[in-house]
């Protein structure tokens, strides 16, 4: 019964990380109206820039948000304005711009491969870094100190996106924009400032998702597949747009990861979460937490 | 025979009502009218009709049977069709692919398909204009193609949403005049409009809706004679049209 | 000489050549290659079935190859079965699996699909990865199957040289094409390009855009499930990486895109493109740059889309009839 609730709790923690790595996606749906499918990329570029600044400099690797962060915004930001705003451009009237996922998706091809060319296909990890392997004793339980940390991250962060969007000027311009681009334009808000904001916050948020599993994952190429294809999955379950529904989406998953393995084999937790995605795709694609789109 | 009953409509959007008790009939070949101010409901009151959503509550009945929760394609293939205020051309296609895409409502065939559809060109004098790009026409011929794929679908009853919008005075005659030819071979249409001088030259009967409620129900003369209308809105369009 | 059959003269020309290829050049290498290059081309068609008519995007095809070349190999090799009748089985399986996906995707938008088929290839393919068996059936996970070169001969799909192969997937590749052209003149494929462009007119005109996509995609799976076995019999030996890879999956999506989706020749001129670009890359840069050609693909594809999102075959369409129209003109000149 304790293995039950220990792993709960770790299953929490790490699915708050999961979390955190699907709020830029949902948030970036929720403003352009158009799913990011080089998200997963992003995170993993973060966790490379996370890497090599704890390898290049010896900082804890916490620290490296000072340098992620900022990085991440950065390429976010100029992604969404070289590369996508054109094509919103060309495409206004149409209704769906397919071609934008087409181009996320070239995007996602050429990060992965390129990382894989200049970085190799090898798994790497921070050896020594003071975090690996570090665990709270709760009574007979043992709590994983960084995906507790990880788990702090991601509600700081939802609750900074919140109370941009909810409490600032530029925030409630990027909310209006998400809710009628033609509306808030013609009261003087640059809709394409705003996505690339957007898209920017979006990334940053990635960043720090990557961040906070470097201690403890493996950084690889193609670590940016699995994650996107998670952070889908968790972005239909909490319903496209809600951040809080991202966070709780990612929960979900990581209590099935980690509590399903002493019910069954690894391989069918994987099942069961598909299959769970398949389940709200048919009964209920707005999600948990999700607007009701004109699909 | 009653081709188009619509017996107290009501439709809520959450907890904005959209349309109030409406309830009209419409005859075989008849040409009934809808006016009303921007924002009473029309176009809302026609999506329910088309099957795009149906009516909160109340009951509309084609032919006689009830159609409220049918979709849009099961009633084009029961003969009811509808052109949209802002066109919607195949832009990428020639003006005969377009047609031909309604013809297919009443054939497999692509040989049929296609006789059917020059047929319905040649009825509204557009089959010189057949291997244009649609996305390359002008308004009027927009408005006009619109039409000419609902009519391949050989409809019973036809609803015009404001095919008028955006024509020229002379376009508009013109448009008024295929449409009489319409209901000359048999047609049932349901009209939108807001270009008064079509409407008083088409219509049988008008119907008036402001903010969701019918205010009157008449021949177009005592409609523009109707105190409640005027006072609604006929007062300021009725001098400009 | 009208100017129509001055334009299909030469295509016919090369697919008479096509056929009679194999009685000039003999060498099993380049044989192999062209093979392969049929291969990639008739996935791409198939793949524009529902990626191009219907309008949607499709990013996770592999997986129905996939889906063919296992059911055609676990059943030849458990229960003695012809690869030919495993071949019919796999794409049946695979219709059903792509029409699973579509049913709740299709009436959203179309990020959804997309999303769905990435997230089902992948969720097999780690399936298939880890399990080695599957209730009576035996996957072997990562290690993948491999047929035997016992039993030659026609109803077993396995031969000593190359020609035969060569023809099979040539007259695959030609069905594919003219089905393609079939349904494009069909009432199908009239109803696919309208729900595809103005979907609320279309279903004002009568047409269940939702059906008429989930017929195309089931007409895409089977068909996919096809190369799968032919891959199966043609290399003799699968596993999950080299059948149901995401690669796979999206250099289909990419060549067609490139080339052009939605029209005959786009995926066909795309195969023809970038396939021997992706094999010289690989075969000179493979070890020392291993995925450049991979780059270059996500490349072209995002200035295609930026510059021609028609894809490349607009442009050498246009080229193509301009050409043509000069040589019959001086033709005529001289005659």
């Amino acid at each position: 019964m304790l293995f039950i609730i220990e792993d709960t709790i770790n299953g929490i923690l790490m699915g708050s990380i999961y979390g955190l790595a699907a709020m830029g996606l949902t948030l970036i749906f929720g403003v352009l109206k158009v799913i990011n499918f080089a998200h997963g990329s992003m995170l993993m570029v973060g966790m490379y820039t996370a890497y090599w600044a704890v390898m290049l400099t010896g900082l804890h690797p916490y620290l490296t948000l000072i340098a992620v962060v900022p990085v991440m915004f950065v390429f976010g930001y100029l992604l969404q304005d070289i590369l996508i705003k054109p094509i919103f451009k060309s495409e206004k009237d149409v209704r769906e711009p397919i071609t934008v996922i087409i181009v996320t998706t070239g995007v996602w091809y050429i990060l992965d491969n390129l990382s894989l060319l200049v970085f190799g296909p090898q798994y790497r990890n921070i050896q020594d870094n003071p975090l690996r392997g570090k665990m709270l004793e709760f009574g007979d339980m043992m709590v994983s100190v960084p995906k507790l940390w990880g788990f702090c991250a991601a509600i700081v962060t939802a609750l900074l996106i919140y109370l941009f969007l909810q409490r600032t000027r530029m925030g409630r311009a990027v909310r209006a924009t998400s809710l009628d681009r033609d509306a808030a334009s013609l009261q003087g808000i640059n809709q394409y400032k705003m996505y690339n904001i957007s898209v920017g916050i979006g990334t940053a948020a990635a960043g720090v998702a990557g961040v906070a599993l470097v201690p403890f994952y493996n950084v690889f190429p193609s670590v940016g597949v699995l994650f996107d294809i998670k952070c889908f999955i968790i972005v239909v379950l909490g319903g496209l747009g809600s951040i809080w529904g991202a966070l709780l989406g990612g929960i979900i998953v990581g209590v099935i990861e980690s509590v399903g393995p002493q019910f069954m084999a690894a391989t069918w937790t994987e099942a069961v979460v598909y299959a769970l995605f398949l389940l709200f795709l048919f009964f209920k694609p707005s999600g948990l937490f999700g607007v009701k789109y004109d699909w | 025979m009653k081709i188009l009953e619509l017996k107290k409509v009501r439709k809520f959007f959450g907890g904005v009502k959209a349309v109030e008790s409406f309830s009209l009939d419409v005859g075989e070949g008849e040409i009934v009218g809808l006016i009303g101010p921007n924002g009473a409901g029309k176009s809302t009151l026609f999506n329910c009709v088309a099957g795009v959503f149906p009516p909160t509550t109340g009951e509309i009945l084609f032919q006689g049977t009830k159609i409220n929760n049918q979709k849009p394609w099961d009633l084009c293939r029961k003969g009811l069709a509808r052109t949209f205020q802002i066109v919607k051309p195949f832009a990428s296609r020639t003006v005969l692919y377009n047609v031909m895409v309604g013809a297919f409502a009443v054939t497999d065939k692509r040989a049929e398909a296609e006789q059917r559809a020059l047929e319905v060109l040649r009825q509204l004098h557009l089959e010189g204009k057949k291997d244009l790009r649609a996305g390359n026409l002008t308004i009027a011929d927009r408005k006009c193609l619109e039409i000419a794929r609902a009519l391949a679908t050989r409809p019973k009853l036809l609803l015009l949403d404001e095919v008028m919008a955006g024509l020229r005075p002379t376009e508009v005659d013109e448009m008024v005049a295929i449409i009489k030819r319409l209901r000359e071979g048999g047609m049932t249409i349901f009209v939108i409009e807001h270009i008064m001088r079509a409407i008083m030259a088409l219509s049988d009967r008008v119907a008036v809706l402001h903010f969701g409620t019918k205010i009157a129900e008449g021949t177009p003369q005592e409609i523009a004679h109707d105190e409640r209308v005027i006072k609604a809105y006929l007062g300021e369009d009725y001098g400009a049209a | 000489m009208n100017p129509s059959l001055a334009r299909k003269l030469p295509l016919v020309l090369v697919a008479v050549g096509a056929f009679a290829l194999p009685l000039v050049l003999r060498s099993p290498t380049y044989l192999h290659i062209l093979i392969l290059l049929y291969l990639y081309a008739y996935l791409t068609t198939s793949w524009n079935l529902v990626g191009g008519f219907a309008g949607v995007l499709p990013l996770g095809h592999a997986a129905f190859v996939g889906i063919g070349a296992y059911t055609s190999t676990v059943l030849s090799l458990q229960y003695g079965i012809s690869p030919w009748i495993g071949m019919l089985v796999g794409a049946l399986l695979s219709a059903i699996v792509g029409v699973i996906i579509g049913l709740p995707t299709f009436k959203m938008r179309g990020a959804y699909f997309a999303l769905a088929t990435i997230a089902f290839a992948e969720g097999i393919r780690v399936m298939v990865e880890n399990i080695d068996y599957l209730g009576p059936l035996q996957l072997n996970g990562p290690r993948g199957l491999q047929i035997p070169p016992l039993k030659l001969g026609f109803l077993n799909f396995m031969f000593a040289d190359k020609e035969p192969y060569y023809y099979i997937i040539l007259v695959m590749l030609t069905g594919v094409i003219a089905l393609t052209w079939f349904v494009s003149r069909s009432k199908l494929g009239y109803y696919l390009v309208a729900g595809g462009e103005e979907p609320e007119a279309a279903q004002a005109l009568g047409v269940n855009v939702a059906r008429a996509k989930l017929i195309a995609m089931a007409m895409s799976s089977f068909l996919t499930a096809f190369a799968g076995t032919f891959w199966a019999q043609f290399t003799l030996y699968i596993h999950p990486k080299s059948v149901m890879s995401l690669d796979i999956s999206f250099e289909i999506a990419f060549i067609a895109l490139i080339g052009g989706r939605g029209s005959i020749a786009g995926p066909l001129l795309g195969a023809l493109l970038l396939r021997p670009v992706g094999d010289f890359s690989r075969i000179y840069f493979g070890s020392t740059l291993p995925g450049l050609h991979l780059i270059i693909f996500g490349v072209v594809l995002i200035l295609v889309m930026l510059y021609q999102p028609r894809g490349l075959q607009e442009p050498l369409t246009r080229l193509y009839n301009g050409a043509i129209a000069r040589l019959a003109g001086k033709r005529e000149a001289a005659a």
